[in-house]
């Protein structure tokens, strides 16, 4: 059984179906790219997986056991989740944002500062920026904390939404580089949502194509390039790689 | 509390000590009005002459005010008047003796009135000593002989059913007299524009105009007897002491207390001790009355200062978390800050006395009603802080893997606590301002020169309130500025950064 698996997930807003009827075994240590017009429940699927959206219907299993619902810190500790924006803690340094998790875990000092220091030479930041605030930093480098703050515990699931969305192209694909090099490292099962195909290309071995909370299509990004499933998907990726 | 302790300390005296009297405190109150501070100033003096311990609770709002603080046991003593007695308080349909009114106080409500100082204060008629010698005019039932005297009452007079009308109808006066405001009757009287008027019979400005007054020959006002009321389980010793007073001031002679403090500026412990010594009536020398004035700013700043912290930190303790609260359970934030807004709008001496049936009189009530004050501030900024967080930097606090406690704590307060830390300020401005207010019911503070000074007219004596009230105002707004820069960084305070 794979780490992450959806069965019969729905997920309901009154009238509005953000989900329907998903099945889904996303593959161990591969990145797998969500991908989909906005509002086709890119979002709310990844956000089934870390508990943040409780499905209607249907279960959710993450590290092969159907989640338990009172007990959702314990499992998103080991789960990695960046988003958009980054969300760091603007009253926290730059070291205190990426070391919180750990501190509350109890690691000792020592301990803290060596992960500190290998988090943020393996994306590139300077150790000089440990005593800065979020504010100081460039969109690109508070992205790259972000990111750090992400792994400090060593989760094997990444949730990242729309992570380096807000970025300026050139910034942008120094992070991609930096994200393949990373899973390069040592791989990790990782869940992407982007409204970018091409970074999805770029970045994912499989896609998941959602259109208006069902699943449209699930596999390779090749398979899918080479056979789209519907016209849906066929114009949903002319579109995209056109532009 | 602070009676709590004295009670203890006169209890443990009480036992030790072989003079019962020695150590026994007596708490005496008095209205906040210028003859009363003087009448309990003077029985004050009068116990501690004798060896009692004696707390002063004066200024309390009003007739109600100390009535209720008597029968509390909040204090033990107040002076009043039969009329206000039979009147605002036991509101007999008719006249009662001064037996009669005694034997009522003492069935119903265990009090013991004791026997008069010999004067009576009500209203008098009056008019310039020059025209009563022309006119020969000694008794109000002359003034109808007269049809060319000119006529002025204060507005109040002139309408009260036992004033004018009254009057008019029992002494058979024709005259049509006009309405003029209190003080300014005098004044017209000394420039010749007016003949008659009334007055309060113990008015201390009667002896500064030089008035007489008219004998009311027919008795047709009611008498207001001044006499101390006293709870009955007072001990008798106390009461036996006290009564040494009856009979010792009549009218002309409370005119002249009064005069001495509303007119040379004297203060009511000086014209007290001075009084009790011409009675002969103090056994020992008297102590030295010119206490440290700075010693008395700093003690009442200390007092002052102490009720406002006490009610703000009690108020932070109920609001911070109430704050939180409201903001987990969204579905009572509003009824919770509607109710607290209401708090708010009770005007400060109107929450003040709301208090006193629960708490009686004192720091108590005061520090109730001002922690009352404080809750909506802080409550509001607490939750509205709280709401107002970037809900990405929530999703992804609760998305990371924080527990609920953890989220609060390393989360949510450190990025509320500018807003909590404002409304906390303003809280503490707040409560040191109202304060002032609460030496209206004998807390003590700033508040009690301000509290005297309205009594007396005496805009000296308010400001030795007011200027240390907002200095210590402006000082709290600085020390909050400082608390800030100590505990949040610097960007925080304009905008949260991204």
């Amino acid at each position: 059984m794979a780490q992450i698996a959806l069965e019969k997930v729905s997920k309901v807003y009154g009238d509005e179906k953000a989900l329907q009827d998903i099945d889904l075994t996303f593959t161990d240590d591969v990145t797998t790219a969500v991908v989909g017009p906005s509002g086709s429940g890119k979002s709310t699927l990844l956000q089934v997986i870390n508990g943040l959206v409780r499905p209607s219907r249907g279960t959710v299993s993450v590290f092969r056991e159907p989640i338990d619902y009172g007990r959702l810190p314990e499992l998103r500790l080991r789960i990695g989740y960046a988003v958009q924006g980054t969300g760091l803690f603007p009253h926290l340094t730059v070291e205190e944002n990426i070391t919180l998790l750990a501190c509350l875990a109890k690691w000792d000092v020592e301990q803290i500062k060596a992960r500190t220091e290998e988090l943020m030479r393996l994306v590139n930041l300077p150790l000089s920026f440990a005593q800065r605030y979020p504010h100081e930093l460039s969109g690109g480098q508070q992205q790259r904390v972000g990111l750090c703050r992400a792994m400090v515990l060593n989760p094997r699931i990444f949730l990242l939404d729309e992570p380096f969305g807000a970025l300026d192209p050139i910034t942008r694909n120094e992070i991609q580089r930096e994200f393949l090099h990373l899973q390069q490292m040592e791989a990790r099962t990782i869940v992407l949502v982007t409204h970018d195909l091409r970074e999805a290309l770029k970045l994912a071995q499989r896609l998941v194509v959602l259109d208006r909370g069902s699943l449209v299509q699930h596999g390779t990004c090749k398979e899918i390039l080479e056979d789209p499933a519907s016209g849906f998907v066929r114009s949903f990726f002319q579109s995209q790689l056109e532009q | 509390m602070h009676t709590a302790v004295i009670s203890l300390v006169a209890f443990l005296s009480l036992l030790l000590g072989p003079d019962p009297a020695r150590g026994q405190t007596v708490v005496v109150g008095s209205k906040h009005f210028n003859e009363g501070y003087i009448l309990a100033e003077i029985s004050a003096q009068l116990l501690e002459d004798r060896g009692f311990r004696v707390e002063r609770k004066f200024g309390l709002g009003g007739t109600l005010v100390c009535f209720e603080a008597l029968r509390n046991g909040e204090i033990g003593l107040y002076p009043e008047y039969s009329g206000t007695l039979e009147q605002a308080i036991l509101k007999l349909p008719h006249r009662v003796s001064h037996r009669e009114l005694r034997e009522i106080l003492k069935r119903r409500f265990d009090l013991d009135l004791l026997e008069s100082f010999g004067f009576s204060n009500t209203y008098a008629i009056a008019v310039s000593r020059r025209l009563a010698r022309v006119r020969g005019l000694k008794k109000i039932s002359e003034l109808a002989k007269f049809s060319d005297l000119r006529f002025g009452f204060s507005h109040e007079f002139l309408n009260r059913q036992d004033g004018w009308p009254g009057l008019a109808r029992t002494y058979g006066l024709p005259a049509r007299p006009v309405g003029i405001e209190h003080g300014l009757a005098y004044h017209a009287i000394r420039e010749d524009r007016l003949d008659v008027t009334d007055v309060y019979s113990t008015d201390g400005d009667i002896k500064k105009f030089d008035l007489v007054l008219l004998e009311d020959d027919r008795r047709y006002f009611p008498e207001y007897l001044a006499a101390l009321l006293v709870r009955g389980g007072l001990d008798e010793q106390i009461k036996r002491i006290l009564g040494e007073l009856a009979g010792t001031i009549t009218a002309a002679e409370m005119q002249g207390l009064n005069g001495q403090v509303l007119l040379e500026r004297k203060s009511f412990a000086e014209v007290a001790q001075q009084f009790l010594r011409e009675e002969g009536l103090l056994r020992s020398q008297g102590q030295a009355l010119l206490g440290s004035r700075w010693g008395t700013l700093l003690f009442r700043a200390a007092t002052h200062i102490e009720l406002t912290l006490i009610a703000l930190v009690a108020g932070m303790a109920v609001a911070i978390p109430g704050g939180i609260l409201i903001y987990r359970l969204r579905a009572i934030s509003k009824p919770v800050v509607y109710l607290a807004g209401l708090l708010q709008t009770i005007p400060s001496i109107a929450l003040l006395a709301f208090m006193i049936p629960f708490f009686g009189i004192g720091a108590t009530p005061a520090i109730v009603a001002l922690f009352l004050y404080a809750l909506l501030p802080i409550l509001r900024n607490t939750a509205a802080a709280l709401f107002s967080i970037d809900p990405v930097l929530k999703r992804v606090s609760v998305g990371m893997g924080l527990t609920a406690w953890q989220r609060l704590r390393y989360v949510e307060l450190p990025l509320a606590a500018p807003t909590i830390l404002a409304g906390i300020k303003t809280a503490a401005v707040i409560n040191i301002g109202t304060a002032t207010l609460a030496a209206f019911i004998g807390a003590g503070g700033l508040g009690e020169p301000i509290v005297t000074g309205l009594a007396l007219n005496d805009t000296a004596l308010i400001l030795e309130g007011a200027v240390p009230a907002a200095l210590l105002a402006v000082a709290t707004e600085w020390g909050f500025e400082g608390l800030e820069k100590l505990l949040i960084p610097k960007h925080l305070l304009q905008k949260p950064a991204e």
